[in-house]
This record gives structure tokens, C-alpha cells and sequence, in this order.
């Protein structure tokens, strides 16, 4: 029943489109913003195997569902075969999504949590099943119409994909398949300049009041 | 007068790891909200001319040496939010510095006076008359010379911008080296991210340490929560000295007759509205623009390395004239980072593939001269920019992109990717206007970023329509002065810091 009663209220959420400016408010990380629901969680719309596994010990920043979500958003969005990319289960994604969502106002924050469990049960709706079980063309699939979709819809896709590919690029181990450079200053032995010398007197106060 | 104590390196600060007792109380001529472009030139300007100047800097002390040049931890330390502060739909990143030297420690350099037909309209719509190209020639002059300002020399030109320039060149348009404020650039592109070596002339190695030199007191840490006044005069404010896990390590009192606001277009209102001073008007808050910006990246058949070199070369002005487009292109150096926030190329395989030919990238940066429209709150808890790209303002997004793709496919780029929350990109000329006619003006349909927020509490002489005066003088209170670009009463189109410099020179100049 209770499930029956969170997939009326998700779809009731849909039908008014637009209406963010009763049941939406919005916060910001990273480039993107972050689409939040003001009243609390989602009650989960359906089991998922990934339920009884438990997060890791390091994960005490984010629940169990958010470590789950962000785990398959980057097995989805970082694929690396036919590339000289790094795998990204050898970068601690997750852990700097952790860190991330961890600058966030407190009352951002919850909201953002609550914006993600609508994020992966919404997809019961459209798909059958969380997006945390998709499989990996399904779940692209889904961010895709997402990123097509409505304001609401938009910008939870951005902010997943934001957080996922920041995570993951802000590591330095990911850099040398690019050839990206990283800091240089150091390596290069560039000479620090100090403070510029004071104005010479005559320059300055030419220009009076 | 005491005597001048210049130092070649480093900066003397006061910070939340030095405090001893539980409450500070200080005394002074004038107290400084903020040591970004107008705090800093303002610190000195009084200093040198014998007040006792105190500056309260929210952010921390981060000298030079210490910077990462790793942009994610960049934004951590350096800037405001750590980064993530954003316009109420989430759509805008608003990126201003949140450290000592403020905004001018992590901007790209890039120096342009006032254009005149801005100072023009200030004088007829804002009564600003004194405002003039004429009257502010030799502030400009001043400060230009004071920050290095130059020509980036062709050594500082990189190849996005050797490639933009030749793509202009090819469609005719006009385009120019960007002036910037820095000493022999060791061309790291990491601009963003602070000038590890103190190449960059921002106020940290600039206007601070010549106000230290004469006698300034510059505290980090310190948040100012109120502005105190006495029979309707300023005459202080009160803050907290914050460590940097938040928690609180004393509290400060400075008592002043002059109390300069320079804590940026965001922090400054939010002061005033705080300490409901200073708006009769109904103004403060209120007037915020931020030439909200596109970063365009395409793909080039050669590698580019946009990390490589200058970060900002050249900017095409042929449409900078609100009577012919209202907009400025920039190229644009950017890393990993960066380019991950900028384009949709697809999910999955098609964005790794993207960020794997990383180097095969260059970016040009729209800026277009947005109205005012927006305004900053403060609702009990949280402060709340609330902006949105006008629908007057969206056909000059659309033309400056429009403007973008045509540059870069004449520069010879194989596919440019739309900023948008869709994949939208453009292989040809046939292409543009679908992609780009296609957007449209809703929340989270752009990638938006602000790094120029303005125009909150806006000059002009009716008192009824503006906040302060064209000297920085609260219209409401004697002794407050605002000294930001929170003065600016409309969006200037290209980037301002020199133009707060001169503003910031003048009213300092003026109140001594």
C-alpha cells in the first residue's frame, strides 16, 4: 500500500509539469544546479538487490541509496573500453561525490537527498525498474530523456553527471591518457615574483579628487 | 606619517589561528568589508594618506605558495560556497573569490575600462555626470599602470587563440589582444586556480601588501555580521572570527566613523539588508546582473592543449556595441575540470570519447551585456540570488552562440558543442541556427556561469531610485560607503575589474 501511495504521489509530481515553485525548490553544487524536494525522502517505490548490500565504511556522508545511485552513475557515465582511460572503479568517485555534497548548506543538503531518491524511483515509472538496476543502455537511456525532459528532470540529470564526472576528472591519476598537464608551476621551476614593488610617488596620486 | 613597511613577499594577516581571547575590539578611521579589487585599492589609497585603516576579509589567508593548481581544490579553498554558490534555480554558478585579495586572485586577468557608451548611459539614466570618459581617464590610467596592464604580447597569445584570431580574421571580424594585469605570465593556464608564482597582479601581491606597508590592518576569517551606527552615522561593525571548521573563535568589534562596504555584488547587499541600513531606496538587493557567460568548446582536426599557455588571449569586439549585438568573445583556456561542465557530447561512451581528445579542444567564453533583472535575498537562513536570464536578454545568448559556432567552424573546428543540458552539436553552418533557434529560455536549459555579479546597490544621484552616490556615499547614511561592483547601475559587457579599481581609487580619493 505504501508503495501504491509513493507511486501516486510521483506521478501526481509529474502531472504538474512545472509546478518546482510549489513542490521544488532549488539549491546549487558544482556547475550545475541541484533540484531538491522540500518535504523529505521517498519511501523506496520498489526492493533493489543493491538494498542489502551495505556501503562501504568511508560512506557515512551520504545514506546507503545515495551510494548505491552514485556507485552505478559512475559504472554508466565513465565507460572506458577502447580507450586508454582509467577504469573508475580505480578512482574514488564516490568518495569525492562525498566530498562534494559535503560543502552544502545542511537544509541544501537535504534537500538534495531527496532529490536523488526521486531521481532513482521515478525511473519505477517509466522503466520498471530503479534506475540503481537498470542496465547500462537503459540507464544512459534514461538520463538521456532526462536531459530532454522537464526543468525538474533536467537538472537532476546535470547534477548526477556533474558530480560523477567531477569526481572522477579531479583526480590526478586520470590525467595522463589526456595528456593534461596538471600543476606545472613547481615542475617547470618557475621563480616566484613576490609582491610587485610600491607605486613609484610621482605615477601615483596623479590622479586627485 | 608612520613609517613604510614594504615586504618582498607574503602579506601580514591577522588570522582565526592567532586569536587569543574571546572578543577583539577595535578602533580606526575607517573599516574595510572585504579586501577584493575595491577593498584592497581602498586599504591603500586611505592608508598611504595616514588613516588607520582595518580590513575584515571573510575567506581565508591563502598565500601564493600554497596554491594547488588543481582547479576542484581551487574551488574549495578560494572561492565562495567552495564554489558551488549559485542563483536560486541552480542554473547560474556565480564563481566570485572568498579568500584574501578576493575575486582578483582567481580571475583570468583580463583588464577593459569602462566602454563610454556604459558611462554615456550612466550619465543620462543615473544622472552620474561626473562620470565621464574624460573625468575617470587618469584613475584608469593610474591603476593600469600600478597592475602591469598590457597588450598580451604574441608569446602570450595561446593556440586557441591563435586559431580564434584566425577565424575572425577569415570572417572579417574585428579582433584584438586581451590586456591583462600580470607580470611576465608563465603561461600556466591556470589562472583559476590562483597565481602560484605572484605573476598575476591581484590585490594579494598588489594593493594589500602597499596597504599593509603603510599601516593597514588586515584580519582573514573574519565574517562582519552588522553594520553599527551612532545618531544615524555609521560608526562600526561587528563580526566573528570563524575557524575554518566553521565553529567560531571570537568575536570583533571595530568602532569607525567610515565603514566601506567591498565584500562584492552578493555579500555587500546582503550586509545592508541585514543590517536594514541604507534602503530607503528599496533599491539594495535589488538592480543584479552578472553577464552570465556560455564556455563554447569545439573540436579542432589538430591538438589545441586548451590548458596550455595564457589562459585568455584574444576577444573579438565587432558586436560589443548594444547597437550590434550587445556581446564579447573570448577564447578560453580550460582543464579537465572545467571541460567536463561545459558540454553535453552524449552519455557514456560519447562524453569519455569527448574528454579523451580533451586536447583537440578550445573554448570560446560569450559575454553579453545583460539587464538587471535579478536580485539578492537574505530569507532568515540562507541568502538567495535570484536570477534568471531575461526573455529580453535571451536572443543576445542566442546570437553570441550563434557568433561562437561561426567563429570557430571559420577557425577550422570540426564539431562545436552546444553548452546545453541536451546533446546539441554543430558540424556545419547549415547546423547553427537549428541547434541554436532550438533552446530555449528555461531554468537548466543553458550552462550558465557568472563571474562578474553586479549593479546591487547601484550609484546615481536620485536618492529615491539609488543606493549611494556617485562618490560611494550611502544616500541614507553619512560614513558608508559601498566601493564594489555592487556600485555598477547597469552591466558594463566586459569584464570589470578595472573598473571597480578606478570607481574604488575615486571614492577612496574623495572621502580623504
Amino acid at each position: 500500500m505504501k508503495s501504491q501511495l509513493q507511486a501516486r504521489r510521483v506521478s501526481a509530481i509529474w502531472q504538474q509539469g512545472m509546478a518546482r515553485r510549489r513542490f521544488l525548490k532549488w539549491g546549487l553544487l558544482g556547475s550545475a544546479g541541484v533540484v531538491a524536494v522540500t518535504a523529505g525522502g521517498f519511501a523506496l517505490l520498489r526492493r533493489s538487490p543493491l538494498d542489502k548490500q551495505a556501503a562501504p565504511a568511508w560512506a557515512q556522508g551520504l545514506s546507503e541509496a545515495e551510494y548505491h545511485l552514485f556507485n552505478r552513475a559512475r559504472q554508466v557515465l565513465l565507460p572506458v573500453d577502447g580507450t586508454a582511460l582509467l577504469p573508475s572503479e580505480q578512482v574514488p568517485v564516490v568518495q569525492n561525490v562525498q566530498t562534494l555534497l559535503g560543502h552544502l548548506h545542511p537544509l541544501t543538503r537535504k534537500e538534495v537527498a531527496a532529490g536523488l531518491g526521486l531521481f532513482d524511483n521515478a525511473a519505477v515509472l517509466t522503466r520498471g525498474s530503479r534506475f540503481v538496476d537498470l542496465n547500462d543502455n537503459d540507464a544512459r537511456a534514461y538520463f538521456d530523456s532526462w536531459g530532454r525532459g522537464n526543468v525538474v528532470q533536467r537538472t537532476l540529470a546535470s547534477v548526477i553527471k556533474q558530480l560523477v564526472y567531477s569526481a572522477y576528472w579531479q583526480d590526478s591519476a586520470t590525467w595522463p591518457p589526456t595528456e593534461f598537464d596538471g600543476p606545472v608551476s613547481d615542475k617547470w621551476g618557475l621563480e616566484y615574483l613576490g609582491n610587485a614593488p610600491l607605486p613609484d610617488s610621482v605615477a601615483d596620486g596623479e590622479a586627485r579628487a | 606619517m608612520s613609517e613604510v613597511k614594504w615586504q618582498a613577499s607574503g602579506l601580514r594577516v591577522h588570522q582565526a589561528s592567532d586569536v587569543t581571547g574571546d572578543h577583539l575590539q577595535l578602533d580606526a578611521d575607517v573599516v574595510i568589508v572585504g579586501s577584493g579589487a575595491g577593498g584592497a585599492v581602498s586599504a591603500y589609497e586611505l592608508a598611504k594618506r595616514g588613516f588607520k585603516v582595518v580590513v575584515l576579509e571573510a575567506g581565508p589567508y591563502v598565500p601564493s605558495k600554497d596554491f594547488t593548481e588543481k582547479f576542484t581544490d581551487s574551488l574549495d579553498t578560494l572561492y565562495q560556497d567552495h564554489g558551488s554558490q549559485s542563483n536560486s534555480d541552480g542554473d547560474l554558478l556565480v564563481l566570485q573569490g572568498a579568500c584574501v585579495g578576493g575575486s582578483t586572485v582567481v580571475n583570468g586577468c583580463v583588464c577593459f575600462r569602462t566602454p563610454d557608451f556604459i558611462l554615456q548611459d550612466w550619465q543620462r539614466d543615473f544622472g552620474l555626470n561626473e562620470l565621464t570618459a574624460e573625468e575617470l581617464a587618469p584613475y584608469f590610467d593610474e591603476v593600469e599602470k600600478n597592475l602591469a596592464v598590457h597588450d598580451n604580447g604574441e608569446h602570450e597569445i595561446p593556440q586557441h587563440g591563435r586559431l580564434i584570431r584566425a577565424g575572425a580574421k577569415r570572417l572579417g571580424w574585428s579582433v584584438k589582444p586581451l590586456k591583462r594585469n600580470i607580470r611576465q605570465c608563465g603561461l600556466t593556464g591556470h589562472c583559476l586556480s590562483g597565481c602560484k608564482t605572484e605573476r598575476k597582479q591581484s590585490m594579494l601581491v598588489t594593493y594589500l601588501p602597499w596597504a599593509a606597508a603603510h599601516g593597514a590592518q588586515i584580519y582573514a576569517d573574519t565574517r562582519v555580521e552588522k553594520i553599527v551606527t551612532h545618531e544615524g552615522k555609521a560608526s562600526g561593525v561587528e563580526a566573528t572570527i570563524n575557524r575554518h571548521d566553521g565553529t567560531v573563535a571570537a568575536t570583533l568589534s571595530v568602532a569607525a566613523p567610515r565603514v566601506i562596504l567591498a565584500a562584492g555584488a552578493v555579500q555587500t547587499p546582503l550586509l545592508l539588508l541585514k543590517s536594514e541600513l541604507g534602503n530607503r531606496s528599496g533599491q539594495v538587493g535589488k538592480n543584479f546582473a552578472c553577464h552570465p557567460s556560455l564556455y563554447v568548446p569545439a573540436r579542432y582536426p589538430e591538438p589545441v592543449y586548451p590548458w596550455r599557455g595564457a589562459m585568455l588571449g584574444v576577444y573579438v569586439d565587432e558586436f560589443m556595441h548594444p547597437d550590434k549585438g550587445g556581446f564579447v568573445l573570448e577564447d578560453g583556456g580550460a582543464g579537465l575540470v572545467e571541460l567536463t561542465m561545459a558540454a553535453e557530447p552524449g552519455t557514456g561512451k560519447p562524453f569519455m570519447d569527448y574528454m579523451a581528445n580533451a586536447k583537440y579542444l578550445a573554448g570560446l567564453v560569450t559575454l553579453i551585456h545583460d539587464h538587471n533583472v535579478g536580485s539578492i535575498e537574505w530569507d532568515g537562513e540562507r541568502k538567495k540570488i535570484n536570477y534568471q536570464l531575461s526573455d529580453v536578454d535571451f536572443p543576445s545568448m542566442q546570437r553570441a552562440l550563434k557568433a561562437a559556432a561561426r567563429l570557430h567552424l571559420a577557425a577550422g573546428a570540426s564539431e562545436v558543442y552546444v553548452p546545453a543540458s541536451d546533446q546539441r552539436i554543430i558540424r556545419s553552418e547549415a547546423d547553427i541556427d537549428s541547434q541554436v533557434d532550438g533552446l530555449e529560455n528555461q531554468p537548466q536549459h543553458l550552462r550558465m556561469v557568472s563571474y562578474h555579479p553586479q549593479g546591487t546597490c547601484r550609484m546615481g544621484a536620485d536618492p529615491d531610485h539609488s543606493v549611494v552616490a556617485a562618490n560611494g556615499q550611502s544616500h541614507d547614511v553619512p560614513g558608508l560607503y559601498v566601493a564594489d561592483a555592487s556600485l555598477l547601475p547597469t552591466s558594463i559587457i566586459v569584464n570589470p575589474q578595472i573598473t571597480v579599481y578606478a570607481l574604488a581609487t575615486r571614492i577612496a580619493r574623495h572621502m580623504a
